[in-house]
């Protein structure tokens, strides 16, 4: 059949379809949007509990690590504890396991002032 | 403010008085196990960080003719900051000069030192310390997976103030989770805890201990290095001290005889503190980013104020009091605090 020889039925019917396709395009844009949307949401939501988590001094993988590194330093000096009370110290440096002052005390201000000065 | 108790400990240790304020319970059981703990880690430290002790560990790795050695965890984080230290300062901070400061005199039992102001009159000209042009830090190598130091035998490491920063930081990681305490590793200050209450913290005077100035921090590293205390009259009666010029191995005179550094941790308080002194006054300032205190050879002093640091608790405090936007809070987050003067004396 010739172009020109086009029913207006079959007019209609390619009308249709180029209708049809701009609805699967317009549906298609509309999903890629969403899903892009939702993914940069997910996103930016991750990054900020990640961000707030860090900047407010908590983050997980220091403190892992902090504890680890604790348990070796504090069982390492448990390990020594007992030998180094035995040895004398001589020399420059003296340490003495007298306690010049131990006690309790609470402080108006919720923490005792420090001094710090030259060693 | 916490109502819970506080428990306070103090003892004669690395030559100098160290102790531990614990506020609340915490990974370290209740506050007076805390300060046990603490007590019991300084003693054996020092039984292994001494230089002066034959049998100690640091000793046993200064005398080993292995070029790499087994260590302690701890000891092997004791090298890698003697590393740091050098290459965080430009080499000026160099814990390889032990055998410089055996020369200089101190080789044992320091006495009652000479007053800081008569040691100044008999210093030589004032002029800032610099790196050493071997750089020997360089060489010294740790593996800390393996728990082992790699170094050329006969290098031989000095404990001295860096030792005592990492071991206020280690103890602080032990007391992170109690809610306020304070290490004190003669001199070098840890300050911290999960509640976050402010603590004064002062700064004393070479010259006649005198409160220079108060800070009022909640988390943070301290730590004071000066000419005053660990120094002594040589065989020639000149002043010497155990802060060495690395360029020359002499006692420095920089015109700076006292530094106290803010910094987040102890270690790096230690080496902003040294670096400050042998620096000299020009460059002094410059290495006390996180705050601090200056004394100079004169007796005045220059304060540094910490940068104004805004928590994001009080951000968001801040903005549900306004109903503006936080952005001025923001922008001051990252200013630096205003408000830092040389003071006379």
């Amino acid at each position: 059949m010739k172009p020109s020889a086009r029913t207006a039925e079959q007019l209609d019917a390619r009308a249709l379809a180029r209708r049809h396709r701009e609805a699967m395009r317009r549906r298609a844009r509309r999903i890629r949007r969403s899903v892009a949307g939702f993914a940069l949401a997910l996103f930016a939501a991750a990054f900020l509990v990640v961000y707030v988590q860090l900047a407010s001094g908590n983050d997980p993988a220091l403190v892992a690590n902090g504890a680890k590194r604790e348990a070796a330093a504090l069982s390492a000096a448990s390990d020594t504890e007992s030998s180094a009370a035995s040895e004398t110290p001589g020399g420059g440096e003296q340490a003495s396991g007298e306690s010049s002052s131990s006690g309790s005390e609470a402080s108006s201000s919720g923490a005792s002032a420090v001094t710090t000065s030259q060693s | 403010m916490s109502a819970e108790r506080e428990v306070i400990d103090e003892l004669d240790c690395f030559g100098s008085r160290c102790g531990a304020s614990v506020i609340g319970s915490g990974r370290a059981r209740s506050a007076d196990d805390a300060v046990v703990l603490v007590r019991r880690a300084l003693l054996a430290w020092h039984g292994r960080f001494s230089r002066f002790l034959a049998t100690s560990e640091l000793s046993r790795l200064n005398g080993d003719t292995r070029a790499t050695v087994p260590v302690s965890p701890l000891m092997a984080r004791f090298a890698r900051a003697v590393r740091e230290a050098g290459s965080l300062s430009g080499g000026l901070v160099d814990a390889t000069l032990l055998r410089p400061i055996e020369r200089a005199g101190y080789v044992g039992d320091l006495r009652q030192p000479p007053a800081l102001a008569t040691a100044l009159a008999l210093a030589p000209d004032r002029r800032p310390a610099a790196a050493a042009a071997s750089r020997r830090w360089l060489e010294v190598e740790v593996d800390l997976a393996a728990s082992t130091v790699t170094r050329p035998p006969g290098l031989m490491l000095d404990s001295g103030g860096l030792a005592k920063g990492l071991f206020a930081d280690v103890l602080g990681e032990a007391l992170a989770t109690h809610a306020g305490f304070a290490v004190n590793c003669a001199g070098d200050l840890l300050v911290g805890g999960a509640a976050r209450i402010e603590r004064p913290i002062r700064v004393e005077s070479p010259f006649d201990g005198r409160t220079l100035h108060t800070f009022e921090l909640a988390r943070t590293g301290v730590a004071t290095s000066g000419i005053g205390r660990r120094s002594w009259l040589d065989g020639d009666g000149r002043p010497a001290h155990h802060l060495l010029d690395p360029s020359s191995g002499r006692p420095a005179f920089t015109g700076v005889v006292q530094a106290t550094a803010l910094a987040p941790s102890a270690l790096a308080a230690e080496i902003r503190a040294k670096a400050a002194v042998l620096g000299g006054p020009r460059a002094a300032r410059a290495w006390l980013a996180h705050g601090g205190v200056i004394v100079f050879d004169d007796g005045s002093h220059e304060v540094v104020a910490p940068p104004r640091v805004v928590t994001l608790e009080q951000l968001y405090a801040t903005s549900s009091r306004s109903a503006t936007m936080p952005n001025a809070a923001i922008s001051c987050a990252v200013s630096s605090a205003a408000g830092s003067g040389r003071e006379m004396k």
